[in-house]
């Protein structure tokens, strides 16, 4: 398969990866409007709080949800962005740049930063009684290492790059 | 870094310019311009040896070290 042009695999993950952000803007606008709602809806929840049939309360832990969904959507907004900014690097034919490096670095970072999210959110749970369910998972810190790892080969990969274009 | 680069200075003994250079040793006008300005961080054997031959000179004609630490020290 190629990897730059029509048909390339770095093409399809460009398609998959600017449908992704747009799923992605949608879920955090569809959150931010929550966040502004969920007060109001557990007002009117309270002032329900007397009828059978009507069930909208707003819980701790639903607070806690929205928070953590909001903090893991804009993680992976940003994630994928830069992903895309590297793809189109690929596409232009010059992957092996100083940027790419920083830019898989930032990956890196708010990947730690979700990550971390996850372990304050399971914090707060605790401390707060709610039910909420966030597994730590192995897997995705063995994922951030690896992108650090990648960052460091293409530090020295833009270093090469750079040495081979100034060589005559 | 260390290595200076005085090919402008053999170019103009010779009485060559950079284009005139460029064709007879087969190196763009680009590279060769990299390698006059001291930007180049490597030349390889093969350009060395092919501008040395068109230039009818030494490597050493062309390429000098200069200890910029030693430089410095003496400014001081």
């Amino acid at each position: 398969m190629r990897a730059i042009g029509k048909g390339s695999l770095s093409s399809i993950l460009a398609v998959g990866l600017h449908v992704t952000r747009i799923i992605l803007f949608i879920a955090l606008f569809g959150l931010s409007i929550a966040m502004i709602f969920m007060p109001l809806i557990g007002a009117a929840g309270a002032l329900f709080s007397g009828s059978d049939n009507i069930d909208i309360s707003v819980g701790r832990s639903d607070y806690f949800d929205v928070a953590y969904n909001f903090i893991a959507v804009l993680v992976m907004l940003y994630v994928v962005t830069r992903l895309l900014e590297i793809l189109k690097t690929l596409r232009f034919g010059s992957p092996f740049v100083k940027e790419n490096a920083d830019r898989f670095r930032q990956v890196g970072y708010a990947l730690l930063i979700g990550e971390g999210a996850k372990f304050v959110f399971s914090f707060l749970g605790l401390i707060f009684g709610t039910d909420i369910d966030i597994d730590i998972e192995l897997i995705a810190w063995l994922a951030i290492i690896a992108v650090f790892v990648l960052s460091e080969v293409f530090t020295e990969g833009a270093r090469m790059k750079e040495e081979q274009d100034l060589t005559v | 870094m260390g290595i200076s680069v005085k090919l402008d200075r053999v170019l103009l003994d010779r009485g060559m310019s950079l284009t005139e250079l460029s064709e007879r040793v087969g190196v763009t006008i680009a590279n060769l311009s990299v390698l006059k300005t001291g930007k180049a961080k490597a030349i390889r054997f093969s350009t060395l040896e092919a501008i040395c031959k068109e230039l009818d000179c030494q490597p050493g004609d062309i390429l000098f070290f200069e200890d910029e630490a030693a430089a410095v020290n003496a400014a001081e």
